[in-house]
């Protein structure tokens, strides 16, 4: 008993310390409300689409932003997960708990394998290798012919006993109960004495090593930690998009999953999510706005994106996070001058 | 009686190449001493002080801590052997404020680091850990100062420590007074002048009115060997050191 009044007290100065992560958090519980009344239901999807790769990009910021590990394979993770779904349903077990367990499983024994030795390398050798294990990942699941390969394979939506996910907003709230849980438990483990340590090796792992700490240690388990929460991920994506093919781990979702994260703010708690959310609006909107000016290049609004995201790394260092961050102070500054 | 021996190298051998850093070298540095390395640039100095803390293995040649021979062993296991160190640039947390680094260094002491839940900088038993090791070295009143503003001085103040904070039985420090200011150099020379009986000290340092005053043996190094070992006074009329290092100094 009083250990759970501890751990209220301690979500609740989390909470304080991360208000933008929990208003986002907030507005996702609440958004299907806007939705329902604006009768707009496609922005529930979208929004669905945000929180699975908002949940993935959280994970990877555990290694990348926090440990400094530029990890360029955790699509292999994603799709990992989804397969770990997919290859249930074709053996005929359908219970989505048991399909989160499994991925739960096999990505973090497959983090543990692939970090363990990946993470003897570091610098290019580190995401040179992360990238090949990604990709043999890849390359053996479109060569299984058996689960469609290439093609992929169609899936149902997963079964959570009490829960029918064909039930209207079912999945959307039980995307939305991982995003919030995660999002506790990964507050929780960046402030605590490991994620403590774990961002002290990334600003100087020599003065880790002579304090009589192994470095590499607390990487490996950063590591599967990441890679479970791309697999929880990967297992709801499944049945969200009720299909699994090999390019759901397809390197440039690696690639996309780094740029959420840098866009939004590197090494924050709520970085990946708010750069999700403008990532995939961006996705939405920049070929619409291109097709008005210039109707054959709206399927390349990556032209526009592109230098819109140098300009975020030019001049928001710490993403667009910072760039809020630093508005707010500035705006409470002038408040206070004026007053 | 004699101070046991903390520190005892036995014919320690590294070559680069054709280059030989270190050449069968002996030495004993004994509890409580102030062990001073000197020797021109380029002697090998910090190569023989990376090979007493893991970074480097010898070629051949055994280091015995305490006894113990800790040859094979890792940076980590060594420190946890009991060796603290400071760098010859300054090895600090630079993202985290003072205290915080201090904590990062209690945590590691006690040995607790794989706990997930609750926080560290808030932890009231880490936080008074944290503020006796600053309070060592005097650093106290900038507890809360991010690392970033401090001063070269205070950063090398923090960094032995952090070094201190483990209650090492063996202390290297690598020219802990470089690019330090008269004060900072003064203020240094006394902490460290205060740690005398309770640690075994091996001091790289170039300053040699620092060398001298602090010293209670000096082990002079030329390219990789020792061509001297004794007393601030046995060195300083020592006739091959001499000629050596000290030559255009007398």
């Amino acid at each position: 008993m009083a250990g759970f009044i501890t751990f209220l007290f301690l979500a609740r100065t989390g909470i304080r310390e991360n208000k933008v992560l929990w208003l986002l958090i907030a507005a996702f519980a609440l958004f299907p409300i806007f939705t329902h009344f604006a009768n707009l239901p496609f922005w529930n999807d979208v929004a669905m689409r945000i929180m699975l790769l908002g949940i993935a990009a959280m994970g990877l910021n555990l290694v990348l932003g926090y440990g400094g590990m530029v990890s360029f394979g955790h699509a292999a993770f994603v799709g990992i997960g989804a397969y770990c779904v997919g290859i249930s349903q074709f053996y005929g077990l359908t219970n989505g708990w048991l399909h989160i367990l499994f991925s739960l499983g096999v990505c973090g024994s497959l983090g543990l394998m692939i970090g363990y030795l990946a993470l003897r390398t570091s610098g290019i050798y580190f995401i040179m290798i992360t990238l090949a294990f990604a990709q043999m990942l890849f390359f053996f699941f479109v060569s299984l012919e058996q689960f469609g390969g290439d093609d992929g394979m169609s899936i149902d939506r997963a079964e959570f006993a009490v829960i029918d996910l064909y039930e209207p907003l079912r999945l959307y709230f039980l995307i939305w109960a991982a995003l919030a849980s995660i999002s506790l438990g990964l507050m929780f483990i960046i402030r605590s004495r490991f994620g403590v340590t774990l961002r002290a090796i990334k600003s100087n792992e020599s003065r880790i090593e002579a304090m009589g700490l192994e470095p590499l240690n607390f990487k490996i388990i950063s590591y599967v930690i990441s890679a479970v929460i791309c697999g929880i991920s990967g297992a709801l994506f499944a049945s969200w998009q009720e299909y699994v093919s090999p390019d759901i781990m397809h390197w440039t979702r690696s690639g996309e999953l780094m740029i959420i994260i840098i866009l939004g703010g590197l090494g924050t708690l709520a970085g990946p999510l708010l750069g999700a959310i403008v990532f995939l609006l961006l996705e939405e909107f920049l070929p619409l706005m291109l097709g008005e000016i210039a109707p054959t290049y709206a399927e390349n609004w990556m032209i526009l994106f592109g230098p819109l995201l140098i300009m975020v790394v030019l001049f928001g260092r710490g993403g667009l996070l910072g760039l809020t961050t630093q508005y707010l102070a500035r705006e409470k500054s002038h408040k206070t001058e004026e007053g | 009686m004699m101070a046991p021996t903390v520190l005892e190298l036995c014919g320690i051998h590294k070559s680069f190449g054709a280059l030989i850093a270190t050449q069968d070298l002996s030495l004993k540095v004994s509890h409580g001493e102030i062990h001073a390395l000197i020797g021109p640039n380029g002697a090998g100095k910090t190569t023989l002080i990376q090979q007493i803390y893991g970074a480097l293995k010898p070629d051949s040649g055994q280091v015995l801590l305490n006894g113990k021979d800790i040859t094979g062993l890792p940076v980590p296991a060594r420190v946890k052997a009991g060796i603290g160190r400071s760098f010859q640039i300054s090895n600090v947390l630079m993202d985290f404020t003072v205290l915080e680094n201090s904590i990062i260094a209690e945590q590691a002491r006690l040995g607790q680091c794989f706990q997930f839940l609750r926080p560290a900088f808030s932890d009231k038993r880490l936080c008074n850990g944290g503020e006796a090791i600053l309070d060592r070295v005097g650093l106290l009143d900038r507890a809360n100062q991010p690392v970033r503003n401090l001063a070269h001085g205070e950063r090398r103040m923090l960094e032995l420590a952090l070094a201190l904070a483990a209650s090492p039985s063996l202390l290297l420090l690598d020219e802990p007074l470089a690019g330090a200011g008269p004060d900072e150099s003064q203020r240094m020379t006394a902490i460290i002048d205060a740690l005398r009986g309770k640690v075994a000290i091996l001091l790289i340092e170039h300053d040699m009115d620092a060398v001298f005053r602090l010293a209670d043996r000096i082990t002079v190094m030329v390219e990789g060997r020792i061509i001297a070992t004794g007393t601030p006074k046995e060195i300083s009329s020592n006739k091959e050191v001499k000629a050596a290092y000290l030559g255009d100094e007398n």
